[in-house]
């Protein structure tokens, strides 16, 4: 077996791991215990740089019902909801067309249109970000989750596709060809027996474009102002108001919107792993 | 009426020429059974006939009616895919009524049907479940199963027993032998094992490299193949090639030790060397003489198969029924009726036939 279980090593070796193990693990979470932490502690322990010493007082209930009842955030968290949620449903639905369409068909210009889809992944967004602030001005969408949704199903939807069609071109296409045999159109085809087939490929993908979408901070502060349509990740920074940074609110703020993506994680964490792991393992 | 006609058939890939110009009639209620080397394009012209696979020349009937352009759905046609390509989704009476459900046949209607089929193919009992609690022998029985419910005029098979354990296979083989008898329907089944053809076929066809080399009822190309590449086809263990020479109207075999066989009938002026073709059946072993090396001796229950070589270097399989080893490395002779004996022509392979 490879590699080698750790109990049939040295000694030594096995001191040396159970040890690292846990080192690495707290360097590796230091920022989010650092934001846990910070997210109980009083303000008054930011003003005399008590940042890592033992809170002067346990603000956990204060802070949090703060940040609930005292503040925007239940608006950005819904705003957050508003724009992530409309942004999977409909760049996994047009990204399921569009795989099965350059999946299953063989067209003239199929691989063109594929690689354009591909190569739009490669653009690096923020020379878009002047364009499309621009764009979204003129079409009237700036300043609204309407706006937000369409743009982030347009980026998305390449990168999905990408995913899709190679999901779909891995399924035995005598499948495709057993049920036209048996006379059925191709949109039930699609339907009927691609799509069931796609689950796993759609949990995964629904998991990966939730969490880009929920944690977006770039496209939040460019296409969007204020309570009415940002997203938690942007709407956080209203805690740095012009005089003071609450950074305990900004803690507590950032556990909470830290939740859904981490809870959509947990929930299909079987479909995700084994939809990421499809086709390696066959 | 759904016989299958197909008319100077070609196929190209690109610039690959797969099939070139072939002519078939199969009859209808026939069991036509394509045989021929891997990559021959036996299932390229199944999938020809299916639709599945456009026709770059030529024309292909089904029922009388030109299909040539016709989509697969409306061929009256039925497919089953080597893979079986069950729906992994759906259980067994799912994937049997799917293709019904998806052409708005109502749900007693496919009932009645499924249940039948499941009965045909003793599928009963298991017709909640889904394909992957299923074994390779039942999921096949599915896939069958799922041509029979729509009642088609032609059934197409490629390969359906290849991913078969060999005693399943032959008990599919005589399942489907039955299913024939039982649906009379006209069916085309492609295989590379020529057990099979023999066995299913009422016509044979022997493919190579996109080209029909003969057309027949299996014992008609067992006994009286056309050239020699049918001849090593079909019969198992193949028919053994020797060379030899013919002089002043006799035979000569320089690998049994120049053997001399006169000819009953007077060859076609202008050959002298020609391949001669014998099969293992036909050849006797005679221990009483010693001009060839027994290298292997198989035992296979009732028969023994004997590889000798000559002492030209040339290889030699003798069936036997008797139970008695020849003893490897021993030297054994052969002896056989001199009518056993096929000619073919040393290059084109063509069989020689001798005029009277
Ligand atoms: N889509 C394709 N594109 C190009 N060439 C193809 C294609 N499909 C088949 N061929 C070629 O056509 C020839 C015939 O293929 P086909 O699959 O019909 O062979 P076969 O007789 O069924 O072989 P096997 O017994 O291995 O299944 C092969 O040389 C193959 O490489
Ligand atoms: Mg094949």
């Amino acid at each position: 077996m490879f590699p080698i279980p750790i109990e049939r090593r040295s000694r030594a070796v096995q001191i040396t791991y159970q040890s690292l193990i846990p080192l690495a693990l707290i360097m590796w979470l230091l920022p989010l215990i650092a934001v846990a932490l910070f997210s109980i502690r009083p303000l008054a322990d930011f003003t005399s740089g008590n940042y890592w010493g033992v809170p002067s007082s346990f603000e956990l209930f204060t802070n949090y019902s703060r940040v609930f009842f005292d503040s925007d955030m239940p608006r950005y968290m819904l705003n957050s909801v508003l724009i992530t949620v409309p942004t999977v449903i409909g760049a996994v639905a047009l990204s399921c067309m569009t795989g099965f369409a350059l999946g299953i068909y063989r067209f003239r210009g199929n691989l063109l249109i594929f690689l354009m889809f591909i190569a739009g992944n490669f653009v690096p967004f923020q020379i878009l970000m002047v364009p499309v602030r621009d764009l979204t001005v003129s079409a009237g969408l700036y300043d609204t989750k309407l706006g937000l949704v369409l743009f982030h199903i347009a980026f998305q939807t390449g990168f999905c596709t990408l995913f899709m069609r190679n999901f779909i071109r891995a399924l035995p296409y005598a499948l495709i060809e057993a049920a036209r045999v048996e006379g059925v159109a191709e949109w039930r085809i699609f339907w009927f027996v691609v799509l069931p087939l796609m689950k796993p490929a759609i949990a995964a993908l629904a998991v990966l474009i939730f969490t880009f979408i929920w944690n977006d901070y770039f496209w939040a502060i460019v296409l969007t102002q204020g309570p009415n349509a940002q997203p938690v990740t942007a709407g956080i920074t209203a805690f740095n108001s012009q005089f003071i940074a609450q950074y305990h609110l900004m803690s507590a703020g950032s556990i909470v919107a830290a939740i859904p993506p981490v809870a959509m994680f947990f929930l299909m964490q079987r479909h995700f792993i084994a939809g990421l792991t499809l086709g390696a393992v066959k | 009426m759904s016989g299958v006609i197909l008319e100077s058939v070609d196929k190209s890939f690109g610039d690959a020429e797969v099939i070139h110009g072939v002519d078939l009639q199969v009859e209808d209620g026939e069991f036509c059974v394509f045989v021929g080397p891997s990559g021959c394009g036996k299932s390229t012209l199944l999938r020809m006939i299916a639709g599945l696979e456009d026709v770059t020349g030529g024309k292909i009937f089904i029922g009388g009616q030109d299909v040539t352009r016709t989509d697969p759905a409306d061929r009256g046609i039925a497919m089953v895919f080597q893979t079986y390509a069950l729906y992994p989704h759906m259980s067994v009476e799912e994937n049997m009524g799917f293709g019904l459900r998806m052409n708005g046949v109502p749900k007693d209607e496919i009932a009645v049907k499924v249940r039948e089929a499941a009965e045909i193919l003793r599928l009963t009992e298991l017709l909640k479940r889904k394909p992957k609690a299923l074994s390779g022998g039942q999921r096949q029985r599915v896939a069958i199963g799922r041509a029979i419910v729509r009642g088609p005029g032609v059934f197409l098979f490629d390969e359906p027993l290849s991913n078969l354990d060999a005693e399943l296979r032959v008990e599919m083989r005589v399942e489907i032998s039955r299913l024939h008898q039982e649906l009379g329907a006209t069916m085309i089944y492609v295989t590379h094992d020529q057990v099979e053809a023999m066995t299913l076929a009422d016509k044979i066809v022997v493919l190579r490299q996109g080209e029909i080399e003969q057309v027949g009822k299996p014992m008609q190309l067992y006994r009286d193949p056309g050239n020699a590449f049918v001849g090593g086809f079909i019969g198992s263990p193949s028919m053994n090639f020797l060379e030899g020479r013919i002089d002043n109207g006799n035979l000569h075999i320089p690998a049994l030790a120049d053997l001399v066989v006169p000819l009953q009938a007077t060859a076609p002026a202008g050959i002298a060397g020609v391949t001669v073709g014998l099969r293992p059946q036909n050849l006797e072993l005679d221990r009483t003489d010693s001009q060839l090396t027994v290298e292997l001796s198989e035992m296979l229950g009732g028969v023994r198969y004997d590889y000798l070589k000559t002492s030209t270097g040339e290889r030699l399989v003798v069936e036997s029924r008797d139970a008695d080893d020849a003893d490897e490395g021993g030297s054994v002779g052969v002896s056989f009726d001199h009518s056993a004996i096929q000619l073919f022509h040393p290059d084109s392979g063509v069989r020689i036939r001798l005029s009277d």
